[in-house]
């Protein structure tokens, strides 16, 4: 039966919620049991998160005015991170929100909105769509900027609608967004002048300019008046077909495939019992028991970032946090520069033949021997043997299956794994000299079960 | 260079001498044959064509699709010299005549598209005018899938590339009849039946294996397949089973696939320098696939960047200039190789531009623009109407002149001779693009 074990379910929501999870990781959250564990989840300002600060912070400095550096920065909060939920709902929203460097340029104006996007990610709906609205990359991005009284752009008007907040073809028409550019006009995005020193100006904000908004009357979504900025999202985060978008993505994210209209309606209902909070429409689907249904169980395909920060920290692979920059982005995923608006493709658009080798050659490199004194390659010995694993072919076998799918693995997959490491004639000392154990983890990485969450 | 001399027809195929040299690599009687590779086994080997087959009919033809992402601006691509409504609407970003690349019929080419205007002057470049659907949606991701499914039905979910693969039978004992270049594939690719690899270039495109231990990797690679058949088994069975058997199938289908590339591309060699941009690269990496005797008769490049919003004229020109080179470079190498004429490059966009600039020197989400058809054996020049700038519908955007299910389905019937109703589930009338 599907996730009939408490230990089952508290790794299923950490591979949802979280990415995935360390031996010593998944030891903390079992003694919490579930309720606690999405407890903590729930509340990240309560868990104590230095060290993931300490190492981004490390790279700020450098991120804004270098691009590896941003990422690198970012990459070692995903790996580092105690706070797994408030991560994976940044990397959820900057996918919602997505904006793309290419475009924008600066590091720094990604970094800000990166930071915008972390400080709102469990807050109120209306805040962080307010945010997004007047966040200086985003006013790159889709154009806001240029959004002036005497010929509007319809840039993030339509996106604002389509993709942010109501989804495409639903409650609004094409004057609504003729009307909502009108709106948001005025905008202009400030930065500090560059110094010899710097490659990209430096965001510090931005500024209202009366003159370029258009401050007639505006009809919008049926309401007539003389609408800014900040009433285009008054207006669209009051409707219930705004929660429902919203809650509609967050349960296909995080739980089932296909949310049932009472499912929506209930993630609705707390979003409008809490003044648009998230943090409640989160609430309710983690706590739900569709959450920890079949339906919900391993349908999911990881996404690139998810499948390389799974390994990553199931390994404790810390050292690696600038390589995997390069690794999510083989994969198929380069943070900070989304294909389009509309973020990346989700489910099977991950694996073709191309990202699948990607996949695999990732999974061959972390599990290549390293040098003992780093933390860039698994040593499958020891992490055999830290965790008491190593004496029987069975047992090597079984913990590797539970750090990296969960467990729940049909006999033949398993005969299949303990026959590679040695089978009934099975020695630790003999299997760690073949590179047997190091196969072990290789194979469990690229087998099929995974690539799914 | 005749292509009669080239490459592959000196070596006929013999792809199952190759497929079982791959499984031979993976270990000797662990492997049976996955049911799409069976096929093969039983199927008598024959080139692809063969030096004693002369008729223009036998030769293969092969199909590339160029997609321009985010909405390209066709009045600046296409520029309609003679037109004083199409200066009148954009007084900052409109191009200068006198600078344009004149082609005929009032119409010039974009300053940038240098390498395109090559291509028309050795008569290898159409323009499909005004081209678009009715009801045109301004959405770039609803309207790309309009194009790629060739559908309105937004629950569609093969793409008509795909449906072209499976109508035709082409070449079906190939894991590379089709090929998508990029990490991400196209939907107009995606098919009921058949599997498309996607890669990003030949070299890169390997199942790596950790050679440290001695003895280790060649068991490595055996397990590996074991357990990918495996999970092919059990996803019959498993409530989870449906991604379980689409990812255990792409592993499989992506080993085997680098076996055979890898036996096949060999013996590419170009004399023709390509532009260093990734677009010219995936070009480069179709012209590779092309000309080994993989069979290869579909491949899809993307490029994107066109949604310009703002600043358009320096943006776009860019874009295009980019665009232009890649495809020149290209069409240098077919033709060295001899084979210019039997390769078809489509150069689409989800949609063009507002006729008006905004307030940004820049143009908003718009309707029809043109299509190019590149190629040797295409009818050079202007094909259908251009939409007049001075009627527009409601939202101020060209009414279109030419379904691009017309493109497509006058492509499937000159050089794929198959009834275009089997792919487009309609009849949409043709237009003589080949010559």
């Amino acid at each position: 039966m599907a996730l009939a074990t408490e230990r089952q379910r508290i790794q299923h929501l950490l591979r949802r919620a979280g990415f995935g999870y360390s031996p010593e990781e998944l030891g903390e959250y079992l003694a919490l049991g579930l309720t606690g564990t999405i407890d903590r989840l729930l509340n990240p300002e309560r868990v104590d998160d230095a060290v993931a600060e300490v190492a981004a912070d490390s790279f700020r400095e450098k991120a804004l005015q270098d691009r590896q550096a941003l990422l690198t920065t970012w990459h070692a909060r995903l790996v580092l991170t105690k706070r797994p939920l408030l991560e994976k709902l940044t990397y959820f929203w900057h996918d919602h929100w997505a904006t793309g460097i290419r475009k924008v340029n600066a590091p720094s104006y990604m970094l800000v909105q990166n930071e915008a996007i972390r400080a709102g990610a469990l807050g109120k709906f209306r805040d962080l769509a307010m945010a997004m609205t007047r966040d200086p990359a985003m006013m790159i991005w889709l154009d806001n900027r240029d959004n002036v009284a005497k010929a509007p752009n319809e840039n993030y008007a339509r996106e604002f609608l389509e993709l942010f907040t109501l989804g495409e073809g639903h409650l609004y028409t094409e004057k609504d967004v003729k009307e909502a550019a009108r709106a948001l006009t005025g905008w202009r995005v400030t930065a500090a002048k560059p110094t010899p020193e710097s490659n990209f100006p430096v965001a510090t904000g931005v500024v209202f300019m009366p003159r370029q908004f258009d401050a007639g009357m505006k009809t919008f979504l049926g309401e007539t008046g003389k609408f800014g900025d900040e009433d285009v999202v008054r207006i669209v985060t009051s409707r219930r077909e705004c929660a429902d978008y919203i809650g509609e993505k967050l349960w296909r994210f995080f739980a089932v495939p296909d949310p049932t209209p009472a499912m929506i309606k209930r993630t609705s209902d707390a979003y409008f019992a809490n003044d648009t909070s998230i943090r409640e429409m989160m609430r309710v689907i983690l706590t739900s028991d569709e959450m920890y249904s079949a339906a919900a169980y391993r349908w999911r395909i990881k996404s690139p970032v998810e499948h390389v920060v799974h390994a990553t920290r199931a390994f404790g692979l810390t050292d690696r946090v600038p390589r995997i920059v390069r690794d999510t982005q083989t994969e198929g995923q380069a943070l900070f520069d989304p294909p389009s608006v509309a973020g990346w493709n989700w489910g099977e658009a991950w694996v073709n033949s191309n990202t699948f080798l990607a996949r695999a050659n990732f999974a061959n490199e972390v599990t290549r021997r390293g040098k003992p004194d780093q933390k860039l390659n698994l040593d499958a010995a020891a992490l055999l043997q830290a965790n008491n694993a190593g004496r029987t072919a069975e047992a090597a076998v079984d913990f590797a299956l539970d750090l990296l799918v969960g467990g729940d693995v049909d006999a033949g997959t398993r005969a299949t794994l303990i026959e590679h490491i040695g089978g009934t004639h099975y020695s630790f000392a003999e299997a760690s000299r073949s590179g047997a154990l190091q196969g072990l983890f290789y194979l469990v990485l690229t087998m099929p079960l995974a690539q799914l969450a | 260079m005749d292509y009669a001399n080239e490459t592959f027809l000196d070596r006929p195929v013999d792809r199952r001498s190759f497929i079982k040299r791959g499984i031979a690599f993976v270990g000797a009687g662990a492997f049976t044959p996955p049911a799409f590779l069976r096929a093969v086994f039983d199927e008598e080997t024959r080139p692809l064509t063969s030096a004693s087959v002369t008729s223009a009919a036998a030769k293969r033809h092969v199909l590339v699709v160029l997609q321009m992402a985010g909405g390209n601006d066709g009045l600046n691509t296409v520029i309609p010299v003679g037109d004083r409504a199409y200066f009148d609407a954009r007084p900052t970003i409109a191009l200068n005549p006198e600078a344009s690349l004149p082609l005929e019929q009032g119409f010039a080419l974009n300053p940038a598209m240098t390498g395109m205007k090559a291509l028309y002057d050795r008569g290898q470049l159409g323009v499909v005018l005004g081209v678009g659907y009715p009801n045109p949606n301004r959405s770039h991701f609803r309207s790309m899938d309009i194009w790629h499914s060739a559908s309105m039905d937004e629950s569609a979910d093969t793409g008509w590339i795909g449906r072209l693969l499976d109508a035709t039978k082409y070449e079906q004992a190939s894991m590379w009849r089709a090929a998508n270049i990029g990490s991400q594939e196209a939907f107009s690719l995606r098919s009921k039946s058949s599997f498309v690899p996607s890669l990003g270039s030949v070299p890169d495109y390997v199942l790596q294996t950790d050679n440290s231990f001695r003895g280790e990797g060649p068991r490595r690679q055996q397990s590996f397949l074991q357990l990918q058949r495996q999970a092919e088994a059990l996803a019959v069975q498993a409530e989870y089973g449906g991604q379980l058997a689409f990812v255990s199938k792409t592993g499989l289908d992506a080993y085997q696939s680098t076996v055979d590339l890898h036996t096949a591309v060999t013996e590419y060699k170009t004399t023709i320098t390509y532009p260093t941009t990734p677009l010219a690269s995936a070009l480069k990496t179709s012209a590779q696939l092309i000309t080994s005797n993989l069979a290869t008769g579909v491949c899809y490049v993307t490029t994107g960047g066109f949604d310009t919003h703002s600043n358009q004229q320096g943006t776009q020109n860019g874009l295009l200039g980019g665009v232009s080179n890649a495809l020149l470079a290209f069409y240098d190498d077919l033709q060295a190789q001899g084979i210019a004429d039997q390769v078809t490059t489509l150069v689409w966009s989800e949609f063009g531009r507002r006729v008006k600039e905004n307030g940004s020197r820049g143009t908003d989400h718009g309707t029809a623009s043109p299509m190019f058809i590149v190629g040797g054996g295409v009818r050079s020049g202007m094909h259908g109407e251009q939409p007049s700038v001075a009627n527009l519908d409601g939202s101020g955007d060209l009414k279109y002149t030419t379904d691009f299910r017309s493109v497509y389905a006058s492509v499937i019937a000159q050089r794929f001779k198959i009834d275009p109703k089997d792919v487009l589930g309609g009849s949409y009338p043709t237009l003589p693009l080949y010559a």
